[in-house]
C-alpha cells in the first residue's frame, strides 16, 4: 500500500513561524510535524510515499533527503486550491488501494494501523474535539459516515474529520469531475459518495494533534515532549544536574553548574551554561547557545538561536536564527489576542519571537506578544505590542 | 579521467554494471562500455551517455564483468576508442582511468612484435601487453605489466581463461575495494557502490588485486601479500540521490546551511572562545611558518586565492597560491613553508603531484579534502576533511563553501597562535561563524529575487563580474560558475584593472555584476562602477543588506543579509552560486553535466 501526504499549505494563521518554512515543517519536541506523519506510516510498513508538495518545498525535500530507506516521490501542486485538487496530483503514481493524510496533524502509529487493517473499501479517521466548528465536523450512523460539513455555522457533534482516509484507486475519477465543476475540497467527494450510498466506515484516532496558532506549538511540544525517549550525548561537564528524562544531542556542551528538569530536549551542537537553568517541557534545536545564568521553561527554543546571559525565557517561542542578547525578560501571564476577529484569552502565555530577529540587551516583551521575523528591537525597550515582520524597533 | 567498476558476485554483472556506472558518470560521459564473462567474453560499447548504453544493450548471461565510462584523453570520441579495450586474439579485457605516458614507446614495440591495434587509446597499449604477458595466470601477468608502465592508472582485467576472477592495479588513480557478502567490487569512487555495500578497502598505488566472488587478495609488486584493513563509509546511498530536486546542483545548494554546521561542529565552541583543529594540524600550524603556498586546480584554485586574501589579512604571513599543474614543475619549495593542498576529490593528479615534489623538498604538507581515505589524506602530514557528503553537480557547491570555511579556521587559528589576534577579537569572529548557517539559509530564502535578477541575463552573450580585494576571487569563482554551466561567457576581474585592458571588451550589452563590501574598498568600488556605467552596460550589485547608498549607482541590487565583514564571503558565494544556476535553467542547459566536463580530473 502506498501513502500520499499533503504538505503543500502555507499556514498563513502560523505566522511570523511559517514566512520562511512550510506549516509541515514546524518543529515539535524538535522533529517536524510532518516527520511524526512520515514515521506513523513508516512503521506500519509502508515504504513508499508521495508527499504533494508547494509552498517552500525545498525545505521539506532537503530535511528528507536521507530519510530511513523511505521511497519519497514528491508531486508539486503550484496553487494551492484545495484537498482533494491537492490529491489529484498524485493520481499517476496510485494502482490500488491507498491511505491519505495532512502533513500537518501529528499522528500516531496506532491510529494508522487501525486504519490500513480495516477490511473496507472506505475509512476515515475521526476524532472527538472540544471545537468542531473550526474543523470537517463529522455526523456518523451505526459507525458508517453520514455527513461530513466543513465549518458548520451552527453547534453540531463531537466528532471531527482527520483528513486521514484509506480510499480505493477509483477515487480519483469522482475527484476529477467535482473538481471541473470548480469543488476542489476531498470533504465534498466523500460528501459526493456517501450520498451516493457507498458505505464509509468511521474509525476514531488515539492521537491526533493539529496546530492552529502559534502558541499551539507550546502546549503541542509539552505533550509530544513527553513521548520522546531520553538519552545523553555530547559533552556533560563535572557539576551538572540533570533529572527526570532529558535527551542530548551529540557534539551538544552542557557547562558546568546546569541545572535541568525533564522532559527537556536539548539538539546538536548546542553550547549552554556554565550555570544555566532549564526547567519541564523545554525544547531548544540544534546549533544553538544559551549563555550563563539564564533560566528556561516550558518553552520551544528553535535551530541557531543565541541567548545571552542573565535571560528568563518561560512559556515562550523562540523561532529558529534568532539573536538575542543578555538579560531579555518574556513575561509569561494571561492575555488576550486577537485573531481573525475574534478575541482568545490565553493563561500563562509568554512571548512568541519570528525567525532571524535581532534583540539587544535588556529588552523584556509582554505576555502573549508576537513579533514577526526579522525585527530589530535596541536596547532597553518594554515590547507591549505585537510587532510585523522586518520591523526596526528604535 | 574516467570512471571504472568491476563486479564479481551472484547478481546479474549486467544490471549492476549499468546501475554504478550511472553513479560514476560525474567522472566522464563521452562514451561507455561494458565486458561480461558468461560462456563467453562479451563486450559491448556506445558513445554518449550511459542512459543511451543501458537502451542499447543486448541482454548479457554473467556474474562477472567490468565497466567504464569514458571522458576521452587519448583518441577521439568513438565507439573503437571507449572501453573495455581488447588483446587481439579477445583473451584480456581491460578497463582504465589514467594515463600512460610512455605508451607509444610501448606500442610501437609491440607492432614490431607484429600485435595489430585497433584503437588509437593508452589503454589498449595495456591490454595488448598483457596478453603478451599471459602465461596461464592473470595476476602474474598484470604484475609483469605495471613493471613496464610509465604514467598513471587504475586497471581493472578479466581474462576468458580465468573467468572466476578480477584483478585490479592502480598507480596515482584512484581504486577501491567494495567488500560484500558473496560478492566483490572494484570502483574508481565508493559512492558508486553504496546502494550494495559500504565496507571498503582502500588499494596503494603499486598494489594489485585479486578478487573472487569470496575471497579479496591483495600483493605488491613482488607478489608478497599485504594484509589490508576494511573501513566502513558513512555516506548513504540517498546522498548521490536528487530527493525532489530538479538537479544536483540545486539540491548540493540547499544543503550548504548543513554543510556550513558539519564543518564548524565540535570545531568551534562560542563559550569556551576557541577554535580547536584536529591534534596533527595544530601541530603543523604551531611551527615557525614562513610562507604558505596554497596548492590547487579549478575551483578549489578559486577558494585557495579566497584564502590567502583571509590568512594573510589575520596572519600577516605571506600566501601564495599555485596552480598544482605549475607549481609541481616550477614553484619554489623548502623546508619553511607550509603546503596547503586542496582538493574536493582528493584524487586530483596535479594536486597530488605537486604534494609529493613539496614533501620530497621537504615542506609540510596539510590537505583539505571531502573524501576521507583518498590519497591526499594518505600521502600529507595532515588532513581536514570537510565532511560535505558526496557532490555529483559537475559545478562544486558544498564542497566549495566547506573549503573556505576551513581556509577561515586556520586563518583564525594560526592568528591566534602567532598572537595576532586578541581572545577578545576572536570570539567576535566566533559568534559571526556560528552565524554563517542562518545568513545563507537568508540567502537561499529569497532564491526568488535571484531569479529576477537572472532573467536579466538570459539572453547575454557575455557578462563580467568585478571585486577587490577577497571579492576579486569571488568574482573569479562567479564567472567560472556562470560560464561552466550556462555557456555564456563570462570573465572575472580585479576592479581597479578594468581600465588596463578590459575595458576594450565592454559593450553596451555586456552586464557587469560587482560584489561591493563596506570595507576600505567601497568608495573605490563605486567609482568604478561609474566608469563601468559611463559606458552603458548594466550593473548588477551584491551588496549588503544595510547599503542605502548602492541603490543610486546600480540598476540591479541582490542583498546579503547582515553587515560585510570577511565572512559576508560565504553568502555572496551562495548567491553566485544561486544567480549561474538560474541562468543555465533558464537556458534550459544540462546543469549538472556540463559538456566537455568532468566532476574530479584523476588525469594531468
Amino acid at each position: 500500500m502506498k501513502a500520499v501526504i499533503l504538505a503543500a499549505g502555507e499556514g498563513k494563521r502560523l505566522r511570523p513561524f511559517t514566512e520562511t518554512i512550510p506549516k509541515v515543517m514546524l518543529p515539535v519536541a524538535n522533529k517536524p510535524v510532518l516527520e511524526y506523519v512520515i514515521d506513523a506510516v513508516k512503521n506500519n510498513g509502508i515504504n513508499d510515499i508521495i508527499i504533494v508538495v508547494g509552498y517552500k518545498k525545498e525545505v521539506i525535500m532537503e530535511h528528507f533527503k536521507n530519510y530511513k530507506g523511505v521511497k519519497i516521490t514528491y508531486v508539486v501542486q503550484d496553487k494551492q486550491l484545495g484537498t482533494g485538487h491537492a490529491l489529484l496530483h498524485a493520481k499517476s503514481h496510485i494502482k490500488e488501494t491507498f491511505i491519505v493524510l495532512s502533513g500537518d496533524n501529528i499522528i500516531d502509529n496506532k491510529s494508522i494501523s487501525k486504519l490500513i487493517n480495516e477490511d473496507s473499501k472506505y475509512s476515515i479517521l475521526i476524532k472527538e474535539h472540544p471545537n468542531p466548528s473550526k474543523y470537517g465536523a463529522v455526523f456518523i450512523e451505526k459507525e458508517k459516515l453520514r455527513e461530513i460539513v466543513e465549518k458548520p455555522k451552527e453547534e453540531v457533534g463531537k466528532f471531527i474529520s482527520t483528513g486521514i482516509y484509506k480510499l480505493p484507486k477509483t477515487i480519483f475519477g469522482i475527484i476529477g469531475e467535482l473538481a471541473s465543476q470548480g469543488i476542489y475540497d476531498l470533504s465534498s467527494t466523500i460528501q459526493s459518495i456517501v450520498d451516493k450510498g457507498e458505505k464509509i466506515n468511521t474509525i476514531i484516532a488515539d492521537l491526533w494533534r493539529d496546530i492552529v496558532y502559534p502558541w499551539d506549538l507550546i502546549h503541542l511540544n509539552e505533550t509530544m515532549i513527553q513521548r520522546t525517549p531520553s538519552s545523553l550525548g555530547g559533552t556533560i561537564e563535572k557539576g551538572v544536574t540533570i533529572k527526570n528524562d532529558v535527551s542530548i544531542g551529540r557534539d551538544t556542551t552542557i557547562y558546568s553548574g546546569c541545572y535541568i528538569v525533564g522532559p527537556v530536549i536539548i539538539g546538536e551542537g548546542c553550547e549552554i551554561g556554565p550555570n544555566v537553568c532549564i526547567f519541564p517541557s523545554t525544547t531548544i534545536g540544534n546549533n544553538s547557545v544559551v549563555q550563563p545564568f539564564s533560566q528556561v521553561g516550558n518553552t520551544v527554543i528553535m535551530n541557531d538561536v543565541h541567548i545571552g546571559s542573565g535571560s528568563v525565557i518561560k512559556n515562550s517561542v523562540i523561532g529558529r536564527g534568532c539573536i538575542i542578547e543578555n538579560n531579555f525578560s518574556s513575561i509569561d501571564g494571561s492575555s488576550t489576542i486577537e485573531i481573525e476577529g475574534e478575541f482568545k484569552k490565553l493563561e500563562k502565555i509568554g512571548a512568541m519571537i519570528g525567525e532571524d530577529c535581532n534583540i539587544e540587551s535588556n529588552v523584556i516583551v509582554k505576555p502573549g506578544k508576537i513579533i514577526g521575523r526579522r525585527c530589530n528591537i535596541t536596547s532597553l525597550k518594554i515590547i507591549g505590542d505585537n510587532i510585523p515582520s522586518n520591523t526596526k524597533v528604535m | 579521467m574516467c570512471g571504472i567498476i568491476g563486479y564479481n558476485g551472484f547478481r546479474e554483472a549486467n544490471k549492476v554494471l549499468i546501475d554504478c556506472l550511472k553513479r560514476l558518470e560525474y567522472r566522464g560521459y563521452d562514451s561507455a562500455g561494458i565486458g561480461i564473462i558468461g560462456k563467453k567474453l562479451q563486450i559491448f560499447k556506445e558513445v554518449g551517455e550511459i542512459s543511451k548504453l543501458e537502451k542499447e544493450i543486448p541482454v548479457f548471461d554473467g556474474d562477472i564483468g567490468i565497466g567504464h565510462t569514458r571522458w576521452a584523453t587519448h583518441g577521439a570520441v568513438t565507439k573503437e576508442n571507449a572501453h573495455p579495450q581488447l588483446s587481439s586474439n579477445k583473451k584480456i579485457a581491460v578497463i582504465h582511468n589514467g594515463i600512460i605516458d610512455n605508451f607509444n614507446f610501448l606500442k610501437e614495440d609491440l607492432e614490431k612484435k607484429g600485435v595489430k591495434f585497433s584503437s588509437q587509446t593508452d589503454s589498449e597499449v595495456i591490454a595488448q601487453l598483457i596478453n603478451e604477458n599471459y602465461k596461464g595466470n592473470l595476476r602474474d601477468a598484470v604484475i609483469s605489466t605495471i613493471k613496464q608502465l610509465k604514467g598513471s592508472y587504475a586497471i581493472v582485467v578479466v581474462c576468458k581463461e580465468e573467468p572466476d576472477i578480477l584483478v585490479g592495479a592502480r598507480k596515482e588513480s584512484p581504486l577501491v575495494i567494495g567488500v560484500g557478502d558473496n560478492e566483490n567490487f572494484l570502483a574508481s569512487d565508493i559512492s558508486a557502490l553504496l546502494k550494495y555495500t559500504n565496507r571498503v578497502k582502500y588499494l596503494d598505488d603499486g598494489e594489485i588485486c585479486v578478487l573472487s566472488k569470496t575471497s579479496i587478495e591483495v600483493f605488491n609488486e613482488n607478489k608478497k601479500e599485504i594484509t589490508k584493513k576494511e573501513d566502513i563509509i558513512d555516506w548513504e546511498l540517498k546522498d548521490a540521490e536528487k530527493s525532489g530536486f530538479p538537479h544536483f546542483m540545486l539540491k548540493e545548494i540547499f544543503e550548504q546551511p548543513d554543510a556550513i554546521n558539519r564543518v564548524l561542529l565540535g570545531r568551534v565552541s562560542e563559550i569556551d572562545r576557541t577554535i580547536k583543529l584536529h591534534e596533527k594540524v595544530e601541530e603543523l600550524l604551531n611551527y615557525d611558518i614562513q610562507s604558505i603556498h596554497i596548492i590547487a586546480c579549478g575551483t578549489s584554485y578559486y577558494s585557495g586565492l579566497v584564502g590567502k586574501y583571509l590568512i594573510e589579512q589575520l596572519t600577516n604571513i605571506p600566501v601564495f597560491v599555485e596552480l598544482a599543474s605549475e607549481y609541481r614543475y616550477f614553484g619554489t619549495k623548502n623546508e619553511k613553508s607550509l603546503i596547503i593542498g586542496v582538493t574536493q576529490s582528493g584524487e586530483t593528479a596535479d594536486t597530488l603531484a605537486a604534494l609529493r615534489e613539496a614533501k620530497n623538498a621537504g615542506s609540510r604538507t596539510l590537505v583539505i579534502t571531502n573524501v576521507m581515505g583518498s590519497t591526499a589524506t594518505r600521502i600529507s602530514d595532515a588532513y581536514i576533511l570537510t565532511q560535505s557528503g558526496p557532490e555529483i553537480g559537475v559545478a562544486a557547491t558544498k564542497t566549495f563553501t566547506s573549503q573556505i570555511l576551513i581556509l577561515l579556521l586556520i586563518a583564525f587559528k594560526l592568528a591566534a597562535l602567532k598572537n595576532k589576534l586578541g581572545a577578545d577579537e576572536l570570539s567576535k569572529y566566533i559568534f559571526r561563524l556560528k552565524e554563517l548557517p542562518r545568513k545563507v539559509r537568508e540567502v537561499l530564502d529569497h532564491s526568488d529575487k535571484i531569479l529576477d535578477i537572472a532573467l536579466q541575463l538570459k539572453n547575454v552573450k557575455s557578462v563580467f563580474f568585478i571585486g577587490r580585494g577577497i571579492n576579486y576571487p569571488l568574482s573569479l569563482e562567479g564567472a567560472l560558475k556562470l560560464k561552466e554551466i550556462s555557456y555564456i561567457h563570462a570573465e572575472g576581474f580585479a576592479a581597479g584593472e578594468l581600465k588596463h585592458g578590459p575595458f576594450a571588451l565592454l559593450t553596451q550589452i555586456t552586464p557587469v555584476i560587482t560584489i561591493v563590501t563596506r570595507d576600505n574598498t567601497y568608495d573605490k568600488m563605486i567609482a568604478n562602477i561609474g566608469e563601468v556605467k559611463a559606458r552603458g552596460p548594466e550593473v548588477i550589485a551584491i551588496a549588503d543588506e544595510n547599503d542605502t547608498e548602492i541603490e543610486k549607482h546600480a540598476d540591479f541590487v541582490i542583498r546579503f543579509p547582515g553587515s560585510s565583514s570577511p565572512l559576508s564571503c560565504i553568502p555572496i558565494i551562495v548567491i553566485l552560486q544561486l544567480l549561474a544556476y538560474h541562468v543555465a535553467n533558464l537556458r534550459g542547459c544540462s546543469i549538472d553535466k556540463p559538456r566537455n566536463l568532468a566532476k574530479s580530473v584523476t588525469v594531468e
